[in-house]
C-alpha cells in the first residue's frame, strides 16, 4: 500500500515559497494535511502564517510551488475551501440566518437562475432558510437568527461564520486567528465547538465512512493550539535555511481531548516547552526537520499496526 | 422656524411702513404745492375780474373755475392719501400680500382667457419632472459606472482623471456649452443635471467601493461560491447600497440649483423662469412663496430618502 493511500491527504503544499520584493517570506514549505484532521498553525509574528494561509485558500497563490487539493493543484480560492476570518467574518448586510445560507444561494443558484426563475427560487431559498436554521441551532445561536451581525456579541458572530463554512461541507476548513478577539470564556466555549467537531469525525471513522471536517486553524496562542487540535504545526525562521525564510520548523501529534473531559493543563506544559524552544526562540538555530516527525511516526505506526 | 418668521413680520412690516411713510410726505408736500397753486389761482381770479372784453373775462373765469376743480380735487385726494397712505411695498410683501398676491394667485388660472393656467402646477410639474428623470438617469449612471470603476481597475485607470477634471469645473459655467451645443428642450436640462452630478458621484462611488468593502468579504463570497457577478451584485452592491443613497441625497442640493438656473436662462416654464419673470416686476409675492415650496420640498425628499435606507439596508443603523 502506498504511503499516500495510507495517509488519505486533502491538501498538499509541495515546495511552497512567497517573497514580497527582497523581503523572503516563505521558503519550501512542504505539508501534508490528511482527511480529518484538526491542525494548529503557530509561530512567531510576521512569520508568514497569514500568507501561507492565503496561499492555501488561493486568494494570494504562491511565486513557487504549489498547493493541491485531493492531488488537483488550483491557484484561486473556490467553494471546496472554506474559510473563517477573526474580523470582517460576516456580511454586514444579512441576518445571522442569511449569512448561514448564503453560501447555499450562490453555490447552487446562479443571478440569471434567481432573477427568471422567481417562484421555484423562492421554494428553494424557504429550504436554504430552514437548513441554515437547523445549523445555527447546531452551533446554540437559535435565538439570534433574525439579528444582523452588528447586533451579536463578538463570539456569536465567530459561531455564526463557523456555521457559515461549515454548511458548504467543505473539504478543508481555514480559521485565521478566528477567536484572537474574544474573551477568556466565550473562547474556551467556540474551542469546545472544535472539539465538537472531532468527535463527529471519530463518529464518523467508527461508521467507516469518511471523516467530514479537516480544519487548519492559525492562532497564536500555543494553550489554544494544543488543546483543539491533533496535530501541530510551527512555522518559523529560526532554522538553518532561515536567512531564505521560514518553513515548517515542527509537525508533531497533539494530545487528544474529548468536549466533555475536564481540560488539564498539564498535560500542555512539556510539548508547549517543545514549541518555545523550536519554532519561537531565535537563539536555537537547527535543521529544520530536526522537529518535524508526524507523519513519519503516523506511517511507522500505521506499518506496526498492519503487521 | 418661529424665530425665522418672527424676522421676516419685522422686516416686512417695516418696510411697509416705510414704504407708507414715503408715500405720506410725498403727498403732504404735493398738498403744499396745490395751497399755493391755490392763491396764485385767487390773485388770477381779480386780474381776469378788471378785464375789460367780457368775451375775454368769461372765457378766463372758466378756465379759472376748471383749475380750481382740479386743485380741489387733487387736495381731496392728497388729503386722504396723507391722513391713510396706501402704498404696497412688492420687495417684502406683508403676510396679507403673500396670500392674495401670491398664494392665491399662483394657484388660480392666470392669464389670458385663450391660455389660461395655474402657475403652480404647470411650474412645478415642469421642474420635477425634469428633475426626477435627470436624477434617476444619473444615480443610475453614476451607480454602474462608479462600481465598474471600484471593481475593474482599467477601466478606474481610464476615467478617473477626466471625472477628476470634469468634477472640478462648475457646471453652471459649462450651462452655455450645452445651450448652444443642444436644442432648448427636455433633453438639455436632463444632460447638464446628469453632467453636473456624474463625475463627482461616480468618483465617490467607485471610492467607497475600493474602501467599504474588505478584501475579507469578497474572498470569502469566492469560497461560498459566487461568480464575478454574483460578486458585484450580491455583496459589493448590497454592501456599498446605503453609501451611495446618502451621497446621491447630497447630490439633491446641487441638481436643483443648476436646473433652476438654467431654467431662469432659457426656460418657458418652470420654477426658473417664474422667478425670474417676477424678479424683472421686483415683485417678491409669488417668488417667497416659491422659495418656501422649494424649501419644504427638499426637506420632504431628504426625509423620503433617508427613510428609504433605513428600509433597504435596516444592517446599516442610524
Amino acid at each position: 500500500m502506498s504511503s499516500s493511500k495510507v495517509r488519505d491527504i486533502v491538501l498538499e503544499c509541495r515546495n511552497l515559497s512567497h517573497w514580497f520584493g527582497a523581503n523572503k517570506v516563505l521558503k519550501d514549505v512542504n505539508l501534508q494535511v490528511g482527511r480529518g484532521q484538526i491542525v494548529a498553525l503557530v509561530g512567531p509574528s510576521g512569520c508568514g502564517k497569514s500568507t501561507l494561509l492565503r496561499a492555501i485558500l488561493g486568494t494570494h497563490p504562491p511565486r513557487a510551488g504549489e498547493v493541491l487539493m485531493d492531488g488537483v493543484a488550483y491557484r484561486s480560492p473556490a467553494r471546496h475551501r472554506g474559510i473563517v476570518y477573526q474580523r470582517y467574518s460576516l456580511f454586514p448586510f444579512l441576518t445571522a440566518e442569511e449569512n448561514v445560507a448564503f453560501g447555499l444561494k450562490l453555490d447552487q443558484t446562479s443571478l440569471a437562475h434567481r432573477s427568471f426563475n422567481y417562484f421555484k427560487w423562492r421554494k428553494l431559498r424557504s429550504a436554504h432558510i430552514e437548513q441554515a436554521g437547523r445549523f445555527l441551532d447546531r452551533v446554540g445561536l437559535s435565538a439570534a437568527k433574525g439579528h444582523y451581525p452588528a447586533e451579536l456579541s463578538g463570539g456569536m458572530c465567530q459561531r455564526v461564520a463557523i456555521a457559515q463554512a461549515l454548511i458548504m461541507r467543505p473539504k478543508l476548513l481555514l480559521l485565521d486567528e478566528p477567536f484572537g478577539a474574544l474573551d477568556e470564556a466565550t473562547r474556551e466555549s467556540l474551542q469546545l465547538m472544535i472539539l465538537q467537531l472531532y468527535e463527529e469525525n471519530l463518529q464518523a471513522k467508527e461508521r467507516g465512512e469518511p471523516a467530514p471536517h479537516t480544519i487548519l486553524i492559525v492562532t497564536h496562542e500555543l494553550n489554544e493550539a494544543i488543546y483543539v487540535s491533533n496535530r501541530v504545526l510551527g512555522l518559523s525562521q529560526y532554522h538553518a535555511g532561515g536567512r531564505d525564510g521560514a518553513t515548517i520548523v515542527y509537525d508533531k501529534p497533539a494530545p487528544i481531548y474529548r468536549p466533555n473531559e475536564p481540560k488539564d493543563v498539564s498535560h500542555f506544559i512539556e510539548q508547549k516547552e517543545q514549541l518555545l524552544k523550536a519554532v519561537f526562540s531565535p537563539n536555537d538555530i537547527k535543521h529544520h526537520a530536526e522537529f518535524v516527525s508526524f507523519w513519519d511516526d503516523h506511517d511507522r505506526h500505521f506499518a506496526s499496526n498492519a503487521s | 422656524m418661529l424665530t425665522l418668521a418672527l424676522l421676516y413680520t419685522l422686516l416686512s412690516s417695516s418696510r411697509q411702513t416705510a414704504a407708507k411713510r414715503d408715500q405720506q410726505q410725498v403727498a403732504e408736500a404735493k398738498l403744499q404745492e396745490l395751497q399755493t397753486e391755490q392763491t396764485l389761482v385767487e390773485e388770477r381770479r381779480i386780474q381776469a375780474a378788471e378785464l375789460e372784453d367780457d368775451d375775454q373775462r368769461q372765457r378766463q373765469l372758466g378756465r379759472i373755475a376748471n383749475d380750481e376743480r382740479r386743485i380741489s380735487d387733487d387736495i381731496a385726494k392728497f388729503t386722504r392719501l396723507s391722513d391713510a397712505p396706501d402704498k404696497e411695498d412688492l420687495t417684502v410683501p406683508s403676510w396679507k400680500m403673500l396670500y392674495r398676491q401670491g398664494l392665491l394667485r399662483s394657484c388660480t388660472p392666470q392669464g389670458a382667457f385663450q391660455r389660461k393656467e395655474v402657475w403652480i402646477t404647470t411650474d412645478f410639474e415642469a421642474t420635477l419632472v425634469r428633475l426626477v428623470t435627470a436624477l434617476v438617469l444619473g444615480i443610475g449612471a453614476s451607480l454602474t459606472l462608479g462600481i465598474l470603476m471600484g471593481c475593474f481597475d482599467p477601466l478606474d485607470a481610464f476615467l478617473t482623471p477626466p471625472f477628476a477634471l470634469l468634477s472640478k469645473v462648475p457646471a453652471t459655467a459649462v450651462l452655455p456649452i450645452f445651450f448652444v451645443l443642444i436644442q432648448i428642450n427636455f433633453k438639455l436640462y436632463i444632460a447638464i443635471i446628469v453632467f453636473g452630478m456624474l463625475p463627482s458621484l461616480a468618483q465617490s462611488i467607485s471610492a467607497s467601493v475600493r474602501k467599504d468593502v474588505p478584501e475579507e468579504l469578497i474572498f470569502k463570497a469566492y469560497t461560498l461560491g459566487a461568480s464575478q457577478c454574483e460578486l458585484i451584485w450580491e455583496v459589493i452592491f448590497k454592501q456599498v447600497l446605503p453609501r451611495v443613497l446618502d451621497a446621491a441625497r447630497l447630490q439633491i442640493g446641487p441638481a436643483l440649483v443648476l436646473l433652476v438656473a438654467a431654467e431662469w436662462m432659457v426656460a418657458g416654464e418652470g420654477i426658473g423662469y417664474r422667478l425670474r419673470l417676477f424678479y424683472q416686476r421686483t415683485d417678491m409675492t409669488v417668488v417667497f412663496v416659491y422659495v418656501f415650496i422649494l424649501g419644504v420640498l427638499g426637506l420632504a425628499t431628504d426625509y423620503a430618502l433617508i427613510w428609504t435606507r433605513r428600509k433597504l439596508c435596516p444592517w446599516f443603523g442610524d
